[in-house]
């Protein structure tokens, strides 16, 4: 790892002081107990501050707005991070997700229609999960049949994340019933907008709504909107998912850096009965630990970036960050929620448009159970680790 | 030492179970945060048919493990009711219940409602009146947790405290029993890529998991429930120790139960949510697990806990005695 070129063309210098000028002040107390409304117009006119200084997606190829290198990336998300920045939520399947798709796969007449549209703000998300496929997602049995110029669609998509506010889907349905599961998806852009869509937001434990379950009942799609062959689905399928895997895990890891301090400070604030946490030694032991295991996840998430940039990436590297991240935000969280006391129960505000670390820990523990779950279970993230990383046998 | 409940207190165990069912069962706390002010009526009736409240844990074993395996039915069906801190109530003080708190202002619950006369104690043993502040947060939120302010009594509380924190380590105990109940009836019902989860080894791992987890907290709930009865000098200790026992037990069960229900264990829609929701309170109120692990350290020392052999009469070993 050598940072020196970076540091030696003063980006480093030049984000700090962005960060300085353009992070909104007191954003994390605007953002709280807000509505959706508000939430949205907020994370609007952030990523537009961002893609106007090419900070919103430095990850896309130069042609498209992007082209920063990977080093300057990783000072990128570290100083975001390190400023306590807004992250993107709104965007965050369109500018990864979606754009991943279009690159890979997509045709020039998607890529020019969509690309400059993710960049004014056009809002993704992505229907994949079923109620009866999760795990076992080639299993999903939504249809996509032919008609005059393409496709009705019958089915139902469950846990769409940001449903509500999406513009466009990306979609996976099952167009011929006949060949083999995986072998029988195609891979469609629907537009949100279309009749026959309904879509209804799912409480969660936090309470919030952000995921959504979509019904489907005859929705057209036109042909053009299909992404790569007819019952080629599941390879642009895999495209879209390792968009999740990468400089995404940067970010999160550099955010999990940040969210520490969160629970330093925490742990240094006197409580009502006037003692502190973080005199304690066994607190003081569960800090140490976990200020090791976040240096560790820092390292192997950029060790994971620079890998896959090189082509060195091996095939289990990913979901090794993956699960490393979840499981650890999971305990950070925990402990957060635990040192927090009476007041992890009675002061209960999270900041939107924040980390999955807000400081809310109670709120944050309760969002962590979403890290080990979607984007590849850790139960499956662990098979890809002991079938592709140590080449252990397939299970039955 | 006793380390079986008695009959009676097993069969006290199944009617409670069976009467909170048919008050309402998993509908109570749903309907509990829609209308919080209707917590007494829709709980205080089955508490009246059960006897509870004539159940006093402080003067005999039998009456003692009634009350633990109503606190244990309480939490399997997350009644949002505070029976472990109403069977502990000081009742030469006339209180309403009793609550165990860590420092001088520092308020915990689940409370009683505003005109109970709640009596709160912290480890040493002082006394206060505890009158809970109205919540800021909805009870969706807070889980009918609320600050405290408390005026000193007197210092005589000692007494009471191990008890005050063994029974809510039960209704913890009864929650896990419907998390692995859950989890278990999940897994078998929900198949992926053509078998249900329960047939791979993998999630059989997990489940077995945290049902060694429970099934090691339930014996020990049961042995410190005669400890604290039978050793009131190791009273505190042994309290602790099962509290300490009790957060871990649960950090596991209710992570393997939120692993294997996948994304619905996550969504305000199913039973584990709010049971995981609803045990927040008892595993990290008055004391999470590092405060609770830093008072028994300081409490134990050197001495360890006697268990259930006190050490002398176990020969040991290595010591140049035994050889």
């Amino acid at each position: 790892m050598n940072d020196s070129s970076v540091e030696q063309d003063g980006f480093r210098d030049a984000v700090r002081t962005w960060c300085r000028i353009n992070v909104p002040a007191g954003w994390r107390q605007a953002q709280t107990g807000i509505s959706d409304d508000e939430f949205v117009a907020f994370q609007r006119s952030w990523f537009a501050t961002l893609r106007d200084a090419g900070y919103a997606v430095p990850h896309w190829p130069g042609e498209w707005g992007g082209g920063m290198s990977i080093a300057h990336q990783i000072v990128l998300f570290q100083e975001l991070a390190a400023h306590d920045a807004p992250r993107l939520v709104l965007a965050f399947v369109g500018i990864h997700h979606a754009a991943a798709t279009l690159l890979a796969a997509g045709t020039d007449e998607q890529r020019q229609r969509h690309l400059p549209a993710i960049l004014q703000g056009e809002v993704w998300c992505q229907g994949f999960s079923e109620p009866d496929a999760g795990s076992d997602l080639a299993a999903l049995s939504t249809k996509a049949r032919r008609v005059a110029d393409g496709y009705a669609v019958d089915g139902q998509k469950v846990w769409v994340s940001g449903a509500m506010h999406a513009d466009w889907c990306l979609l996976l349905a099952r167009t011929d019933p006949d060949l083999p599961k995986q072998a029988g998806l195609s891979y469609f852009l629907m537009d949100m907008k279309a009749p026959g869509i309904e879509v209804r937001p799912i409480r969660q434990a936090t309470g919030e709504s952000h995921f959504c379950e979509v019904f489907l009942n005859d929705v057209r799609i036109p042909a053009a909107h299909l992404v790569g062959e007819e019952n080629a689905g599941w390879r642009v399928a895999r495209a879209t998912l390792s968009a999740e895997r990468g400089m995404t895990m940067l970010e999160l890891a550099e955010r999990l850096g940040n969210g520490f301090r969160w629970l330093l400070d925490t742990c240094a604030q006197p409580r009502s009965d006037g003692e502190r946490a973080i005199d304690s030694a066994a607190v003081q032991d569960r800090l140490a630990a976990l200020e090791t295991e976040i240096t560790g996840l820092r390292c192997l998430c950029r060790d994971l970036v620079e890998r896959i940039e090189s082509g060195r990436a091996g095939p289990a590297d990913a979901s090794i960050a993956k699960l490393f991240y979840s499981e650890l935000l999971q305990r950070m969280t925990d402990f957060g929620a635990e040192v927090s006391g009476l007041a992890a129960h009675t002061v209960l505000q999270k900041p939107r448009s924040s980390g999955w670390e807000s400081g809310a820990w109670m709120l944050d523990f309760i969002s962590s159970w979403e890290w080990t779950i979607p984007g590849g279970t850790s139960e499956i993230q662990r098979t890809i680790i002991g079938e592709r990383g140590l080449g252990l046998p397939r299970g039955s | 030492m006793n380390l079986e409940l008695s009959d009676e207190a097993l069969e006290y165990g199944q009617t409670s179970l069976r009467a909170i069912e048919a008050a309402g069962g998993d509908r109570l706390v749903q309907i509990a945060e829609e209308e919080p002010d209707r917590r007494e009526d829709l709980v205080g009736p089955v508490l009246t048919v059960l006897g509870a409240d004539e159940l006093d844990p402080y003067v005999d074993e039998d009456e003692r493990e009634a009350a633990a395996v109503l606190c244990r039915s309480m939490g399997y069906w997350v009644v949002p009711y505070p029976a472990a801190g109403r069977l502990c109530r000081p009742r030469e003080l006339k209180a309403g219940g009793l609550v165990v708190v860590v420092g001088a202002a520092r308020g915990c619950v689940p409370s009683g409602g505003p005109d109970d006369h709640w009596v709160a104690v912290d480890l040493d043993g002082r006394r206060s009146w505890a009158r809970p502040r109205r919540p800021v947060e909805p009870v969706r939120r807070t889980s009918f947790v609320s600050e405290l302010d408390l005026h000193p009594i007197d210092s005589d509380g000692a007494g009471a405290v191990p008890l005050g924190l063994v029974l809510p380590c039960w209704t913890l105990l009864g929650m896990l029993d419907r998390a692995v109940a859950l989890t278990r009836g999940y897994v078998l019902e929900r198949m992926q890529f053509g078998q249900p989860l329960a047939s791979f080894q993998s999630v059989q791992f997990q489940l077995t998991e945290a049902e060694v987890e429970r099934s090691g907290l339930e014996e020990l709930a049961k042995f410190t429930l005669w400890s604290v009865g039978a050793n009131p000098s190791e009273a505190l200790a042994d309290a602790l120790a099962l509290r300490m026992a009790a957060i871990e037990a649960a950090d596991v069960v209710f992570r393997v139960a939120h692993q294997l229900h996948g994304a619905t264990g996550f969504c305000d829609e199913t039973v584990l949510s709010w049971l995981s929701r609803y045990s927040q309170p008892l595993r990290r109120l008055p004391l999470g697990l590092s405060a609770t692990r830093d008072q028994l350290s300081r409490r134990l020392g050197r001495g360890g806990l006697s268990g259930i052999f006190a050490l002398d009469e176990v020969p040991y070993p290595f010591s140049e005695a035994g050889g």
